[in-house]
């Protein structure tokens, strides 16, 4: 294990989160800013640290409102952070919260901050809808138009076609660069690593399943009710989860990105949600300093690139680096939160890290990483059961993590996730 | 370059105070300041006057004049108007109307000087101030957060006597003239230049550039005014037979409520619709004499007592070591708590509301949200504005960490051992030492809640009144280890919120619901003996209370009425044995407007449930039922309240009489324009209240007895 000195040590000492809530439900109204506000407010409102001694503020947030662009310093301020704390907003798909991690930790070990005030946000209700080129084009010509013949005729060039509108959740969740949507590349990892329907749906079903029974105690230790527009009840639990929900119903489902020949359906893919998480993190020299007692503390983090054909395969990528970071084998690691974009990807991943051929090929590594035991992976359910609210997602893998290697009494644990657009991010906790 | 003062030419650095200086610069356009820049305070004392009537006749001899600037003595000050303690000295109705008359030629020498003259306005300019303001030609305002202008003279119970009545009236027309004087209304920026009221509103930065600039332009043109002109529905309803119409709505609003109490508004009605009736001369000579008339009327001396007593209140918060309160909690959701910590996260401060349950803070925000959205729709509130007040309020069954709160705040059940209970857990939550711990208690013995807690010195009663976002006043409770600190923080905190704190004693009812009990006491007790809640009622409105006892017993409650009214029993016994009514009202579930009605109906009019528990608490009497003529209502209820404020002084509650005429006006609403209780209890003669008690002692009851302290008062006077 690498031996860094306290200074360098990124301590994760507090965190919180909003339930996640099914997109166009409980948080509909809300911005991804709204969002991100409530959990800085309240996890400032919990911890002793003083809100002028953090030294920057970090959001992962992979859409926010046109009028909240970089949303971590619009929500910094509302939270009640002086205007001398400096704030970012990151994006890195799916892993943008994460990303506000791995951010502070490279902050603190070059020496800039200390102490960090980090998560991600995103409301996936807000996503907008966008005008169609054709629309915009018939708004070009209007607006040109001088005189009254002219503008007649622009006004005539309208068809209703036009008012088609651009799904920006949608076009977010396919890949420019190679025509493929999300749902498409997990076909294709399920196709090459020979993963079935059932195999899925049974991955779907525990992930409710477990989610649903840690719900009660273990996930509503990491949420903060939220209490927003229109103020009509509290928000207090993810709605995602069903704890009814049967296997032969999974079974039903009709394939939605593949429609003839798939086996990824709405059932065994992640869940489109709202929702934010903010963790508080740092040196662990100044938690010792303060008297505070860490949660957690970040051993090693990893980011790599693969094909974004494949993108579901990204935590497979990421984790060696991760583990060559904090000098530990992947046989350390006692927990692991690997996000479910599909379940098809994790199973993928799983046998992928299993995998000799894989490993030498992709990774250029001389045999396999190891086996996880799935008994080992996402024990509180996973965003199949909680959603996926894009940017928030990573934050709450690793705060989930903490909490669960905490009770379960591990040592080492492994939050890592998919990227769209081909990549995979990983941090390895040590609990503290 | 010269330099001037008043008469004599001095150098810049020795300025004398309370004189306005002058100086010609190379342009020939002369500024004159109207006071020293060591001044705080600029307002027109008689000397200021004086010196003021010198300059603008040296001004006018200059030769090279241009033009001249008129300016305060320096940044975010013009002029306060006139000085108040001089108008509270004018006796005679003459004395008053000579200083108008005074005042006002010494203003319009700025008219008959040739060249333009442009007030650089920057700071209050009040009152008197705004009118030679309006005598100048062009008026020029600086965005400075300070710049306040209006007439709020009839707040004093006068009008303004400086010629300004007519002057704003043909400015900016009779419609906004009337609404602007008759309320006493101040304008800031854009809303001053939206009404007319000037010319130019321009960066702090630019204020005198921007006048000397109006001053070209006039120049260039070879004029001394602007041309100005009614237009639109300002010329027709202030020059055409028209202004019936804007005359009658504005007499109809001076009808209503307590409005018909004070002269002051109804003459400066008058005076402005003159400016269009009258030659300007005639015009002056009336207002003149309609301040003479005003300033001499006790509901003017008793107005000004008032505003002297508000200040005297606004400088408890300047004490050593008051702190400035950044950050609260507030435990305890219900009406009490919610209303506060609102109060707290609208006027800035970062709040937590906590309870046990979310449900009543979810409620405490949806509440806050309406309040929000109505100031929004009316302008006075921008969206992102609406935003930061929810966004200072955190909610949440979680406490937190109190580390960084100034103040923590309980307003739950009254229950000592609860409230001690939850003093504690803050202190362990990590209070810091110098945290203020204060109480919203209404019967509870500060005192007692403070020995159950380390560092006592710094509990303190911060007691709100329902509902705290309107009630103006604040009992800051003093408990017997509070320190003057912990005063001081709670004052500050008070004024912070607008409101008035005035320090009590930490004894049972405070000051306000102590002199409350025997005077909704005895209205219950009238009720029995026969007298109608609407002749009641009525008697005190007519008097100049906002609300009868009947309807304020409906709002509070009976059951407040009947637990407040047993623990003041408990420390009066003889004195207050609280009317059979309250709990009767309480058993019978008519509590008042939060159970659908009381003795009147859940709206406050008409008949309430009520009114069949009275009806038979009045048939089980003996004797019949008797009405109560207007004399003995007044006897009844006013004067026990007078008796009870002196015993409040006596016992040492509150410091003063001021203490006394302050509170009651601001906290039950004893009429501002008699000048507040003691003032009230002078002018109806100590020695005849205390012989009416005495006789309501003999024929009625005991409780009447006057206290030792007030047969004292009444006899040495």
């Amino acid at each position: 294990m690498n031996n860094r000195c306290d200074s360098d040590t990124l301590a994760l000492v507090a965190g919180l989160r909003t339930p996640f809530c099914k997109a166009g439900g409980a948080l509909q109204q809300v911005a991804a800013a709204d969002l991100a506000t409530h959990v800085f407010r309240e996890l400032l409102d919990r911890t002793p640290i003083r809100p002028d001694a953090i030294d920057e503020v970090i959001l992962g947030c992979a859409g926010p409102d046109a009028r909240e662009a970089n949303v971590a310093r619009v929500a910094a301020l509302r939270a009640g952070l002086p205007s001398h704390v400096p704030a970012m907003t990151v994006m890195r798909n799916c892993a943008s919260g994460m990303e506000a991690v791995l951010q502070a930790e490279q902050k603190l070990r070059a020496g800039q901050g200390e102490v960090f005030l980090v998560g991600g946000a995103e409301s996936m209700s807000n996503f907008p809808l966008l005008m169609g080129p054709a629309l915009v084009k018939f708004f070009a010509r209007l607006g040109k138009a001088r005189s009254l013949p002219q503008r007649l005729r622009a006004l005539l060039s309208f068809r209703f076609g036009a008012l088609k509108p651009r799904i920006a959740v949608l076009e977010g969740l396919t890949d420019p660069t190679i025509g493929m949507s999300m749902g498409d590349t997990a076909e294709k990892v399920a196709r090459q690593f020979g993963i079935g329907r059932a195999a899925m749906d049974a991955w779907a079903l525990q992930s409710h399943r477990r989610a649903a029974a840690a719900q009660k105690e273990r996930l509503a230790a990491e949420i903060v009710p939220f209490v927003g527009r229109p103020f009509r009840e509290a928000v207090r639990t993810d709605d995602g989860v069903r704890a009814e929900q049967s296997f032969d119903a999974l079974q039903r489902l009709k394939p939605v990105f593949d429609r003839r020949e798939g086996d990824v359906t709405v059932g065994n893919a992640c869940q489109i949600t709202d929702g934010a998480v903010a963790l508080l993190c740092m040196s662990l020299r100044k938690c010792k300093q303060l008297g505070l007692s860490p949660l957690a503390l970040v051993r090693g983090t990893g980011t790599a690139g693969l094909s974004p054909a494949t993108m579901g395969l990204g935590p497979v990528h990421a984790t060696p680096k991760a583990l060559a970071a904090a000098g530990v084998q992947l046989s350390a690691i006692d927990r692991v939160e690997l996000n479910e974009a599909f379940a098809a990807q994790v199973l993928g991943c799983l046998q992928a890290f299993a995998d000799d051929g894989y490993c030498q090929r992709e990774l250029g590594l001389p045999g396999a990483l190891g086996e996880i035991d799935p008994a080992r992976v996402n024990c509180n359910g996973g965003a199949i059961a909680l959603g996926h609210p894009i940017a928030a997602s990573g934050a709450r893998l690793v705060l989930t993590l903490a909490h669960e290697l905490r009770r379960s009494g591990g040592r080492f644990g492994l939050a890592t996730l998919c990227i769209g657009g081909g990549q995979g991010q990983a941090v390895v906790l040590e609990a503290a | 370059m010269t330099t001037n003062v008043a008469s004599s030419p001095t150098t810049a650095a020795d300025k004398p105070r309370g004189v306005v200086h002058w100086s010609l610069g190379q342009d020939g356009i002369a500024v004159l300041r109207l006071g020293s820049t060591d001044e705080t305070v600029v307002t027109f004392t008689r000397d200021r006057l004086l010196s003021l009537d010198a300059a603008l006749q040296q001004i006018g001899a200059e030769p090279r004049l241009r033009g001249v600037v008129l300016a305060g003595p320096g940044p975010g000050m013009f002029c306060a108007g006139a000085d108040i303690g001089l108008i509270q000295d004018i006796t005679d109705c003459k004395d008053g109307e000579a200083a108008a008359v005074q005042g006002r030629s010494i203003f319009q020498r700025c008219r008959s000087l040739a060249v333009p003259v442009v007030a650089a306005i920057e700071g209050p300019c009040l009152g008197g101030g705004c009118e030679l303001a309006l005598f100048a030609d062009v008026r020029v305002l600086s965005d400075h957060p300070a710049t306040q202008i209006g007439l709020p003279e009839v707040k004093l119970g006068i009008l303004p006597g400086f010629g300004g009545t007519f002057t704003l009236a043909r400015l900016v027309g009779l419609p906004k003239a009337l609404d602007l004087v008759l309320n006493g209304k101040l304008l800031r920026g854009k809303q001053a230049a939206k009404a007319g009221l000037v010319d130019r509103v321009v960066p702090a930065s630019k204020l005198l550039a921007a006048a000397k600039e109006e001053i070209e332009r006039l120049a260039q043109k070879g004029r001394k005014h602007v041309r100005r002109k009614l237009r639109g529905m300002a010329y027709w309803l202030s020059c055409t037979p028209l202004r019936a119409l804007a005359v009658r709505k504005a007499r109809q609003a001076l009808q209503q409520g307590q409005a018909r109490f004070y002269p002051a508004p109804q003459k400066a009605l008058q005076c402005l619709v003159n400016a269009f009736t009258l030659p300007a001369e005639r015009a002056f000579a009336a207002e003149a004499k309609a301040l003479g008339d005003l300033i001499v009327t006790p509901v003017s001396k008793g107005l000004v007592h008032l505003f002297f007593l508000t200040e005297r209140s606004k400088r408890l918060g300047k004490q050593d070591g008051a702190l400035d309160v950044q950050r609260a909690l507030v435990v305890g959701g219900g009406v009490m708590g919610a209303g506060i910590a609102g109060q707290f996260a609208e006027k800035g401060l970062r709040t937590r509301l906590c309870d046990v349950d979310l449900a009543p803070l979810v409620r405490a925000k949806a509440r806050l949200q309406q309040e929000l959205d109505k100031r929004q729709r009316r302008g006075q509130l921008q969206a992102h504005e609406v935003q930061a007040v929810q966004d200072r309020l955190a909610i949440g069954t979680e406490a937190g960490h109190l580390g960084s709160t100034d103040l923590w705040l309980e307003a739950v059940v009254e229950d000592l051992g609860v409230k001690q209970k939850l003093m504690q857990a803050a202190v362990a939550r990590g209070l810091r030492d110098d945290a203020i711990l204060a109480t919203n208690t209404s019967s509870l013995s500060v005192t007692a809640m403070q020995r159950s807690v380390p560092h006592p010195e710094r509990v303190v009663g911060i007691h709100f009144f329902n509902p705290p976002e309107k009630m103006p006043l604040v009992e800051v409770i003093r408990g017997e280890d509070t320190t003057a600190a912990a005063v001081a923080t709670a004052c500050r905190l008070a004024l912070r919120l607008g409101k008035f704190p005035v320090v009590v004693q930490d004894a049972p009812g405070f000051l306000v619901n102590r002199c409350l009990a025997p005077y909704v006491n005895e209205a219950a007790r009238l009720l029995l003996e026969g007298t109608s809640p609407e002749a009641i009622d009525r008697a005190m409105l007519d008097f100049g209370m906002p609300m009868g006892p009947c309807r304020l017993l409906d709002e509070i409650g009976f059951d407040v009425a009947t637990k407040v009214s047993a623990v003041m029993h408990a420390a009066f016994p003889q004195r207050m044995v609280p009317c059979e009514l309250f709990a009767a009202m309480t058993t019978a579930k008519a509590l008042g407007q939060k159970t659908g009605g009381g003795i009147y109906g859940a709206d406050g009019t008409g008949d309430g449930p009520g009114r069949a528990v009275l009806a038979s608490l009045r048939a089980q009497r003996a004797t019949p039922g008797r009405e109560a003529g207007r004399g003995e209502l007044l006897q009844r209820l006013v004067y026990p309240l007078v008796d009870e404020a002196f015993r409040c002084l006596d016992e040492g509650l509150v410091a003063s009489e001021d203490d006394l005429d302050l509170g009651l006006v601001m906290g039950i609403g004893f009429p501002p324009f008699t000048g507040g209780i003691t003032w009230f209890a002078r002018r109806e003669g100590l020695a005849n209240i205390t012989a009416a008690l005495d006789a309501l002692a003999r024929t009625v009851g005991p409780r009447f007895q006057p206290s030792d302290g007030l047969r004292r008062r009444a006899l040495a006077r």
